[in-house]
């Protein structure tokens, strides 16, 4: 089976020093060992879980995405979950929680990154609650990094991490770009210069050039998530350096606009809105939340909280790859259609060996796969991106 | 058809007694009116609705303690605001000045930290954060006094770079603010004796009293001090303090300087507090924003800041637990925040005006039926 499920000691000891998972610790299992129910009749009476939204469930993007998610549970579990929605992160989204566990909510799934710190807290007071921090990493709550716990071994044992392979999609998403690309000139609007995006832009880079191997992908930061604004201005930028196909990981679908305006092409991200810019749309990375959030609500009313730090991929249904806009051929589906069961079937990885850095600098060695600590903490360009790491 | 009324504002010479703590009361109770009228239309039961806000928002361990939690800051943001308002000077810009108090605030703890005890660093760190807040005032408040360019614009737009100047120190690589250990984007922790202890297991930290003695301190420069009454004669009439001698310039660089201070320290009770550390979500929080809520509710009277801060923190408080305690969306109580504003601020024309309704008697009137 795939390694989802990595230990938290080989991950922090690892991306908080740079260095690789050393020793026995290391290697990744599955250790929740969840006993998933799958008798219908199951007893969930017992389980009361509730979501916590940085946004609102109709934004059409990152909260809508965890909103399919957890109707796909309400359904397959017959419960309901309760929902809080534009939470403040920082004291204010603690106390939010803390009152979701005093109300009895025994599995709480907070799906922002500044949520985890709070969140831990509350964990913390709560050992008979199960929190679920999306897109977290534990060894952030040490000391080192920044965060309140002495080692990583004090972080609270209720509080599990869960996130996914994004970049494979991505990969997918930049060959459907290269191919679409007359110039081999693509853009990309990305929100800020941190591991989760930059890798998004190196996978998607080497998307596009396992089919134009000269394309170029120059990047302009936004420096925000939400700003339909500034990405417009950051997509028209790019459109007048000479980008075809623009790409993003932005929450609006400003950038589809703008090039749908153009005549350019436009790869989105989070949901599958195509009918936002029908002309412009090749394809998008999406997230589907659901298998997680059922298999871990079985888990937690079965007695086992899932701590583990998921990390989700196409394999798992996590990450997927949304519809195809006409201008996507039959023959580049094709393409897209074989590199996506080799993703899966684990033959075949986005950054599978060799790619060298911006500077020609070999980063990953011919035939060689990264290790999942080295891709957490990506903070290089590949070679043809144009722009800096450092935003 | 004429209106055989006729609605009169009559200027009171001075505002009663009574009104000054009536009128911001019967605003409170308006707006919950007013927010009881959406509730029924949507199906929600507002006692019920309000049972919960007053019970999560006061009434419980939790409640009261996360209220004056808020209130730290709220009443910081409040008076930095009332401060300069009841000068006539529209500071909107407390947001960024705050923010600046982080960074000021942060820039202490870690660059100072390890050299100092908790008793001296704790001070310092506030003072660095009162320090930044004025600094990013001060232009405006030069331009203000010397060419009279609008502190309203230059105050706000300032708090957009601000916001910008969060982000740069959090999200560039290498940059002094950001933890250097991760790739990850973290604000950088200042040193232990830069930090306090929160009491028991509330989220309430001793600069709260902090918070409290500064308000009381400015109440009594303003009306025990020559400063205060140079404030209160060019409030009442810059021509007055003119001819009395009183520098009108300086003293609004002066006031502004306080208030971008009073914001500074907001955000380095921040720093000393619950963050330790530059917290880049503080900019979707818009805690200088309230500040201004919190000082129209208080009628810019310094002495009532610290009841209507720890009001107004209930309210948010107690809001954010409804959509937890019951299923009434979040919007109802941010409905209810602006609700406040917007009566605090009607009410104003009660408390300054003589509002009278009385017959109109001309004789046109009787000659034209509809």
């Amino acid at each position: 089976m795939r390694k989802n499920h990595i230990k938290g000691f080989a991950l922090a000891t690892a991306a908080v020093f740079g260095l690789l998972a050393c020793g026995g610790s290391s290697s990744s299992t599955d250790t929740t060992a969840a006993p998933v129910t799958t008798d219908a009749a199951a007893d969930y009476s017992m389980l009361k879980a509730a979501v916590v939204y940085i946004g609102v469930p109709d934004d059409k993007g990152w909260t809508y995405q965890h909103e399919q998610g957890i109707v796909a549970l309400e359904a397959e579990l017959g419960i309901e979950v309760k929902r809080v929605e534009n939470v403040p992160e920082g004291d204010e989204g603690e106390a939010i929680m803390e009152g979701l566990a005093a109300e009895g909510y025994n599995l709480i799934f907070a799906t922002s990154f500044g949520y985890g710190a709070p969140m831990a807290r509350v964990a913390a007071k709560h050992p008979e609650g199960c929190f679920e921090w999306a897109t977290g990493a534990k060894f952030l709550l040490t000391k080192d990094a920044g965060g309140e716990y002495a080692t990583f071994g004090d972080v609270p044992a209720n509080l599990g991490t869960y996130f996914g392979a994004a970049e494979e999609a991505r990969y997918l998403s930049g060959i459907a770009a290269g191919a679409a690309s007359p110039t081999g000139k693509l853009g990309y609007v990305a929100a800020f210069p941190i591991p989760e995006v930059i890798r998004g832009i190196n996978a998607f880079t080497l998307g596009a050039q396992s089919v134009n191997p000269d394309a170029t992908v120059q990047v302009s930061w936004t420096k925000t998530w939400f700003g339909p604004d500034t990405e417009k201005e950051s997509a028209e930028s790019l459109l007048a350096a000479g980008a075809d196909v623009l790409a993003m990981h932005q929450d609006t679908t400003a950038t589809g606009l703008a090039a749908d305006a153009k005549g350019a092409k436009w790869v989105g991200y989070n949901s599958d809105v195509a009918e936002a810019a029908p002309n412009a749309w090749l394809t998008a990375p999406t997230w589907n939340w659901a298998p997680y959030y059922i298999q871990t609500a079985k888990a937690v009313a079965g007695g086992t909280c899932p701590t583990d730090e998921y990390y989700g991929s196409m394999a798992d249904g996590m990450v997927t790859l949304a519809s195809f806009g006409t201008s996507v051929d039959a023959d580049t589906q094709a393409l897209i259609a074989e590199k996506a069961a080799a993703i899966i079937d684990g033959s075949f990885a986005p950054f599978q060996g060799p790619v060298t850095d911006q500077d020609g600098k070999e980063v990953v060695a011919a035939g060689a796969k990264p290790e999942l600590l080295d891709l957490l903490g990506m903070s290089y360009f590949v070679k043809g991106v144009i722009g800096s790491p450092k935003g | 058809m004429r209106i055989p009324f006729r609605v009169v504002f009559e200027q009171r010479g001075e505002t009663p007694r009574r009104l000054s703590f009536l009128v911001p009361l019967a605003s409170v109770f308006a707006a919950l009116f007013f927010g009881a009228l959406f509730l029924l239309a949507t199906g929600y039961s507002p006692i019920g609705t309000y049972t919960n806000m007053f019970r999560d928002g006061f009434a419980s361990f939790n409640g009261i303690t996360d209220t004056l939690a808020l209130s730290t800051v709220l009443i910081c943001t409040g008076i930095s605001a009332a401060f300069a308002f009841q000068m006539n000077l529209y500071n909107i810009g407390g947001e960024g000045q705050l923010y600046l108090g982080l960074i000021g605030g942060a820039w202490a703890g870690i660059a100072l930290g390890d050299h100092l005890p908790t008793l001296i660093m704790v001070p310092v760190v506030l003072l660095c954060g009162a320090l930044a807040g004025a600094a990013w005032i001060f232009v405006p408040a030069f331009v203000r006094s010397r060419l009279g360019t609008s502190e309203i614009v230059s105050t706000l737009l300032l708090t957009y770079i601000a916001a910008s100047l969060i982000k740069h120190v959090i999200y560039t690589p290498g940059s002094f603010f950001r933890n250097p250990n991760t790739s990850f984007p973290q604000g950088r922790m200042v040193a232990d004796s830069a930090s306090l202890e929160s009491f028991g297991s509330s989220r309430l930290y001793p600069t709260f009293f902090v918070a409290l003695i500064i308000a009381g301190a400015l109440y009594w420069v303003v009306k025990r001090t020559e400063f205060g009454y140079r404030i209160n004669v060019i409030s009442d009439s810059p021509r007055a303090a003119h001819y009395a001698g009183i520098n009108a310039r300086r003293t609004t660089v002066w006031v502004m300087l306080i208030s971008g201070a009073l914001s500074g320290l907001a955000g380095a009770m921040l720093i000393v507090g619950p963050y330790g550390k530059i917290e880049p979500s503080i900019i979707t929080l818009g805690y200088g924003y309230a500040g201004i809520v919190v000082a129209a509710l208080a009628r810019n009277n310094l002495g009532l800041i610290i009841v209507s801060g720890i009001l107004f923190s209930g309210l948010r408080v107690g809001g954010n637990n409804l959509q937890v305690t019951t299923d009434t969306p979040i919007h109802i109580g941010v409905m209810l925040q602006g609700a406040i504003l917007l009566f605090a601020l009607g009410g104003e024309a009660f408390r300054r005006y003589h509002i009278h309704v009385v017959r109109t008697h001309d004789a046109s009137s009787k000659k034209a039926p509809a």
